[in-house]
């Protein structure tokens, strides 16, 4: 298997070159959105907390992580593009590797880096406007490591998605995980059905509700394991075959 | 260096567009790949390059098979596709983010054959017609210096002058010792580049002649006070011009659309007159 850092390196760079204009749009605009809504809230209290900051720039973060996914891959998609796409010589390891890292630790790095700068000038602008107190910005909490690693198990989901739909790859894959959800919330009824009918257990009875809490505590453990450390692999391993036999 | 050997492909759900195809391109040969518009030859370029997986057989540059897109198999050719987009950016930049994937990429030699096809560094391609577009691929294909260079109809949308420029151009890359391929139905802009010519129909190779074995044993002209059972195929317009077995006959400049017409009316005819010179019979 073919695995060159300088060829990644490339690809990156490539990468964001081509989507260097879009990129510099989205984040003007996210920008904008932050500012606003962090100079108000210096109003209230004379300080900006790092959960107040949380909120904006996690919806902001996450929105534009996804559409930066779908951005990445839309050249694979183009019927006049895709040709130069697919025949640049680059193993499909090494590209997905390529776009993985710009679209999570670059787009992390950077974004993080944008919230801080936007998150200080409004609590300048705070302190001309309002007469609100100077204090630096805090962005780095726990709920930001929540973020941030919410945000690497889900975006290969929408990496997937990427690579898997070809038009609308956003409502399609938002579809595709809601129709996952239905079926397995259907499953988990069927089987607790199955499995609690015969002793006349329903769902609203209170040993069902205490049959529920004691599940999901046996199998948070398994959960957490399968979400934080294998589910995001398994869809980049998803995506990883898509791009191998993606033909144009 | 590049292989296919009985190489068969259909779309999905469609009928088949190459069947049973083997073939065999050298180092240092200009190849023509000649057929009727629909005939697979886009479609031989992109399994050629990669870009569309054989359903049957296989096809090989330097032995590894090129479905696997591995980045030392892509390193060895680039493709000229028919019909293309370019991303937004100056054609410096173009250069700068697409050059480091080809290890023997000259730079040098892009920005030289920009200059003969009279084109900026600084332009950006947006603002570039179809043709200059092409022309900057066309520059950049040369300059990675792959070993095989597959050029999909790559005069289309070139003006008059251009064309020229580009046999001229072409022909000194193959000095270099590559092996190149150029599909086209418009067989009257490749005169006098092609070395070997190869021609699809009905989804099989019907023709794959060198230029060589071709002027030896064909004779071109307009067909006056000879026997019929030499005429291989003659021009139906009054005084039109004929596809003769050459016998004794001094040699003739070999003409690429006159012999692309009889190949396709008398494909026996022609092969049976090829072989049958060419083995001393």
């Amino acid at each position: 298997m073919e695995f060159n850092i300088k060829r990644i390196g490339y690809a990156i760079q490539k990468d964001i070159i081509l989507l260097k204009n879009t990129g510099f749009m989205a984040l003007a605009v996210a920008s904008g959105i932050l500012f606003i809504g962090l100079f108000f809230m210096t109003r209230g209290d004379d300080y900006l907390s790092a959960d107040e900051l949380m909120g904006l720039f996690g919806l902001c973060f996450v929105v534009l992580g996804v559409f930066f996914s779908f951005a990445v891959l839309r050249k694979s998609h183009n019927v006049k593009s895709n040709h130069l796409y697919f025949a640049l010589p680059i193993s499909p390891l090494e590209r997905l590797t390529a776009i993985w890292l710009t679209t999570t630790f670059i787009h992390t790095l950077v974004f993080t880096v944008m919230a801080l700068l936007v998150g200080q000038l409004a609590i300048i602008m705070g302190g001309i406007i309002f007469g609100s107190g100077f204090h630096w910005v805090s962005l780095f909490s726990e709920s930001y490591v929540k973020l941030v690693k919410g945000y690497f198990i889900v975006q290969p989901i929408f990496l997937c998605g990427a690579m898997a739909f070809s038009k609308n790859g956003i409502g399609k894959t938002l579809l595709t995980l809601l129709l996952i959800f239905i079926g397995t919330l259907f499953y988990g009824l069927l089987l607790f059905s199955i499995l609690n009918h015969g002793y006349g257990v329903y769902p609203g009875d209170l040993i069902a509700d205490q049959a529920f809490t004691k599940a999901s505590k046996d199998f948070s453990g398994v959960g957490t394991w399968f979400f934080t450390l294998l589910f995001g692999p398994l869809m980049l391993l998803v995506t990883y075959f898509k791009l191998v036999e993606k033909e144009v | 260096m590049l292989q296919l050997k009985s190489l068969s492909y259909h779309y999905p759900k469609s009928k088949t567009v190459l069947d049973n195809v083997s073939l065999t391109f050298a180092e240092g040969t200009i190849y023509g790949l000649f057929g009727k518009n629909g005939e697979g030859k886009s479609t031989l370029m992109k399994i050629m390059s990669g870009l569309l997986f054989p359903k049957s057989g296989q096809c090989t540059i330097l032995g590894q098979p090129t479905a696997k897109r591995l980045a030392s198999s892509l390193q060895n050719l680039f493709l000229v596709p028919e019909d293309f987009e370019l991303p937004n950016l100056t054609i410096a930049t173009y250069e700068k983010i697409y050059s480091p994937f080809y290890p023997a990429f000259s730079r040098h030699l892009f920005y030289e054959l920009l200059q003969e096809f009279k084109l900026h560094h600084q332009e950006k391609t947006a603002r570039l017609s179809f043709g200059q577009k092409k022309k900057i691929l066309i520059a950049f294909g040369i300059a990675t210096q792959t070993k095989l260079l597959l050029l999909d109809e790559p005069t289309n949308g070139l003006d008059i002058p251009s064309k020229s420029q580009f046999r001229k151009i072409m022909a000194e890359a193959v000095d270099q010792g590559r092996s190149i391929i150029i599909s086209t139905h418009q067989v009257r802009d490749l005169h006098s580049l092609i070395d070997q010519i190869v021609i699809l129909d009905n989804c099989k190779v019907i023709f794959d002649h060198s230029l060589s074995e071709i002027s030896e044993n064909l004779w071109f002209g307009r067909a006056s006070n000879v026997p019929n059972e030499v005429i291989l195929y003659t021009e139906t317009s009054f005084g039109g011009k004929a596809v003769m077995k050459r016998l004794d006959q001094e040699e003739t400049e070999v003409d690429l659309e006159l012999l692309f017409n009889a190949v396709l009316n008398n494909p026996k005819g022609i092969q049976l007159a090829l072989e049958q010179v060419y083995h001393g019979v």
